[in-house]
């Protein structure tokens, strides 16, 4: 649940007064075109960036009033930002379990359930930072499901990371919510989007064109063209005929 | 291609005018040391005109090898500037021995180039005094900028590629601070050579060596024909062409293996356990002390500092001994010095995270256990430091009733400063080398006032150890019970300070963590 949140950088307005509601128990996907206000959004909710304005609020809980209840509450995948790649996988899902406050024996059962689960058993033992990037996309969503959140934000949680694990991690995820867990994430893929959420949300320049089920958001069409549409349209590549007459 | 080439690289330069003021005023000052030293070394040259041949020569060849070493060792030692990196040019499709003498001469153009250039043109002066050994000295001088450009492009070529793994990076790191150690006494023992006897016989014996190895060859040969050896000169001559032509051999060598070969590889650990994780217990701030104590022995950036603390005091103390500061005091002085460098090494801490940090904020880690469990390894390393420490330096001292002042005095700089620390860094973050960068990097960001925080922690822990130390100065000079009162001021003060610090920078942590994390990405 967001209401009015807002957030500029100097002379860029990059949140401009949003509202979201996402209802428990649904796959909620955010998509927009890059630079749209997706990733700060999303870190306003998770309470990594400090809004300048409105609320966010997580099952009754206040993210910037009442951090503990919220962020308890909460798995978090943040977009670009670096993990603590100087330690081993197991080190690092150890780590999250227990700044979670788990204890040692849970976080460590579950380690072995998550590795499984993403296809990590072999790569454990290795430094993150020798990791790939779809890899340490992974490692880094195990983290933030380890502590079983209520609600799982994601942002862009299918980038580099190969088709068969992205199926696995669909999975899982509808497995998550059909259990009544909540998950936001944001994605490029609109295919993607299309297939895994119940709801979606179009945002362009820091507000929400539209959102709704998948269904309605779509039309008769796909959303992928939905959203090209709502974006401002394709511009048509005009000037590049030299790429046609190849240089040798 | 080769204009363009010539072209970016003057861009190059010329960029490195456009930084922040204090990164400007410290290149300048680099620039003036450089520029001066390149000088004095010019006229140096040029006024050996009118020396004895032999003597000239001597004083030639030394300064001239030590040149050459220079231009090899510079780069592995200081990380090198890679803003011409061939790998950064492979997916132009350039051949690579094309590709190779580009870049060698475009290294041509730059300031170390340029003041080579001008010390090889002043060698020309020192040996026209007759044809041969001026037309030798032209040749020497355009061997000697190849040389060392070519020499200077290899070892850059190495560092990058061939030491890139994290480990041998870190071990050329320490080879780097032990070498730059190592220059100490040897500038000692350079000093005391008495220069008006042996010290010209000295130089002329290591001359004669030095003339016949590639370093020093292309410099011998002139002043061999000027003192009547054209047979020698020849010989130093083809010594050095050889020489060049190896380096020339190597750098295409390394150019064309560098474009096909992939930046870095992963390799294992070898570990599949949970390392210090396991052994600290398992809570917040315990898996943090886990997490910190991994990083210290892991990461370079902490690894220089366990390097540097050591070493320090060594200086400190060598400095002293060269004042006339006599030896059973010197010996006071390591482990305190020690134990401030180590509490103050991690006033910086949140920026060395970078914005891996998140993790605590969307965890919303208590502030006191993020700043406690930071402090665990210098505590590990320093509590030892002090206990055995103290000892030693009291019995080298000679007299035990200055244990007591000892430990009073460094336990209240290791913890009084953890304290000081533990908010400095909550508090005051400022951008520091990025994880995964050479620790000798500088940082990609300089911010305002780095150097003003560094100096306030430093400063605030004295202030506060200031009782210790005051009684334990007491205690040198009069005796009594001022040691006793070193103690115990320092245990308590030390203690409270710590807990303090804590706590305050555990609030201020929980306060500002999101900026903290805004602030990791800015920078």
């Amino acid at each position: 649940m967001l209401t009015n949140l807002a957030k500029r950088f100097g002379d860029t307005i990059a949140v401009d007064h949003l509202s979201l509601s996402v209802p428990a128990g649904s796959l909620f996907g955010i998509v927009g075109p890059n630079g749209a206000g997706k990733t700060t959004t999303l870190s306003m909710v998770t309470g990594l960036l400090r809004p300048d304005g409105g609320s966010v609020t997580v099952h009754g809980a206040d993210v910037w009033s009442d951090a503990a209840a919220a962020k308890r509450n909460m798995g978090v995948l943040p977009d670009r930002l670096r993990l603590f790649d100087r330690l081993t996988g197991s080190q690092l899902l150890f780590y999250a379990g227990i700044l979670r406050g788990l204890d040692s024996r849970t976080v460590k059962d579950r380690s072995a359930d998550l590795a499984i689960a993403f296809g990590l058993e072999d790569a454990l033992g290795r430094l993150v930072t020798d990791y790939s990037a779809g890899m340490a996309k992974k490692i880094a969503l195990a983290c933030a499901m380890i502590h079983s959140p209520r609600l799982l934000v994601l942002d862009e949680p299918f980038e580099s990371v190969d088709p068969v694990s992205a199926a696995n991690i669909t999975d899982i995820l509808k497995k998550y919510v059909s259990a009544g867990g909540t998950v936001v994430l944001s994605s490029h893929s609109m295919d993607l989007v299309q297939r895994v959420c119940d709801l979606v949300a179009i945002v362009v320049s820091g507000q929400v064109l539209v959102s709704g089920t998948v269904d309605e958001v779509r039309g008769a069409g796909s959303l992928e063209e939905r959203f090209v549409e709502l974006a401002g349209g394709r511009k048509t590549a005009e000037g590049m005929e030299w790429l046609h007459s190849f240089s040798d | 291609m080769v204009a363009q080439f010539l072209g970016l690289k003057l861009r190059l330069l010329a960029n490195i005018f456009r930084r922040s003021p204090i990164q400007l005023l410290g290149l300048l000052i680099g620039l003036a040391y450089g520029g001066g030293l390149a000088i004095a070394s010019v006229v140096g040259l040029a006024s050996l005109r009118l020396v004895d041949p032999i003597v000239a020569g001597s004083i030639a060849v030394t300064v001239g090898s030590v040149l050459v070493l220079s231009c090899l060792l510079a780069p592995l030692a200081f990380g090198a500037d890679d803003s011409l990196d061939p790998r950064a040019f492979s997916l132009f499709g350039i051949p690579a021995p094309r590709l190779a003498a580009v870049l060698a001469l475009s290294g041509l153009l730059g300031l170390p180039a340029l003041a080579i250039t001008a010390i090889a043109v002043a060698q020309v002066v020192t040996w026209s005094r007759n044809p041969v050994s001026l037309g030798l000295a032209v040749l020497s001088a355009v061997l000697i900028v190849v040389t060392c450009v070519l020499a200077a492009r290899v070892a850059a070529a190495i560092a990058a590629s061939l030491l890139a793994t994290r480990r041998s990076r870190q071990v050329t790191g320490l080879l780097a601070l032990i070498a730059i150690v190592s220059l100490a006494p040897i500038v000692a023992l350079l000093a005391r050579v008495n220069w008006d006897r042996g010290g010209l016989r000295t130089l002329a014996s290591v001359a004669s060596v030095l003339g016949w190895t590639p370093l020093g060859a292309a410099w011998a040969a002139p002043a061999s024909a000027a003192s009547g050896h054209p047979g020698a000169a020849i010989v130093q001559l083809l010594i050095a062409s050889a020489f060049a032509g190896g380096l020339w051999l190597a750098w295409r060598a390394l150019v064309a293996w560098i474009l096909v070969t992939p930046q870095r590889q992963a390799h294992d650990s070898g570990s599949v356990g949970l390392g210090w994780f396991a052994r600290l217990p398992s809570t917040p701030a315990g898996v943090i002390a886990a997490r910190s104590i991994t990083y210290w022995v892991r990461d370079a950036r902490y690894r220089t500092a366990l390097i540097a603390i050591p070493i320090a005091p060594l200086i400190f103390v060598l400095a002293l001994s060269v004042a006339g500061v006599p030896w059973h005091i010197l010996a006071l002085v390591p482990v305190p010095v020690m134990s401030l460098l180590l509490a103050w090494s991690v006033h910086n801490d949140v920026a060395y995270d970078s914005s891996a940090i998140w993790m605590h904020v969307a965890s919303n880690t208590a502030g006191r256990a993020d700043r406690f469990g930071r402090l665990v390894p210098v505590l590990m390393i320093g509590v030892p430091l002090v206990l055995i420490g103290s000892p030693i330096s009291a019995g080298l001292y000679g007299d035990g009733s200055v244990l007591p002042s000892l430990i009073g005095a460094s336990s209240s700089l290791l913890l009084g400063g953890l304290g000081v620390s533990s908010v400095i860094s909550a508090r005051f973050p400022y951008p520091a080398v990025r994880p995964g960068d050479s620790p000798f990097a500088q940082p990609q960001a300089s911010g305002t006032g780095s150097g003003l925080i560094q100096s306030l922690a430093l400063l605030a822990t004295l202030v506060l150890s200031a009782p210790a130390i005051g009684f334990a100065i007491l205690g040198l000079m009069n005796g009594g019970q001022w040691p006793l009162g070193s103690l115990l001021a320092g245990l308590g003060l030390g203690l409270a300070f710590l807990a303090f610090g804590i706590f305050w920078g555990g609030r201020i942590f929980a306060r500002r963590a999101p900026e903290l994390l805004s602030f990791t990405l800015r920078h």
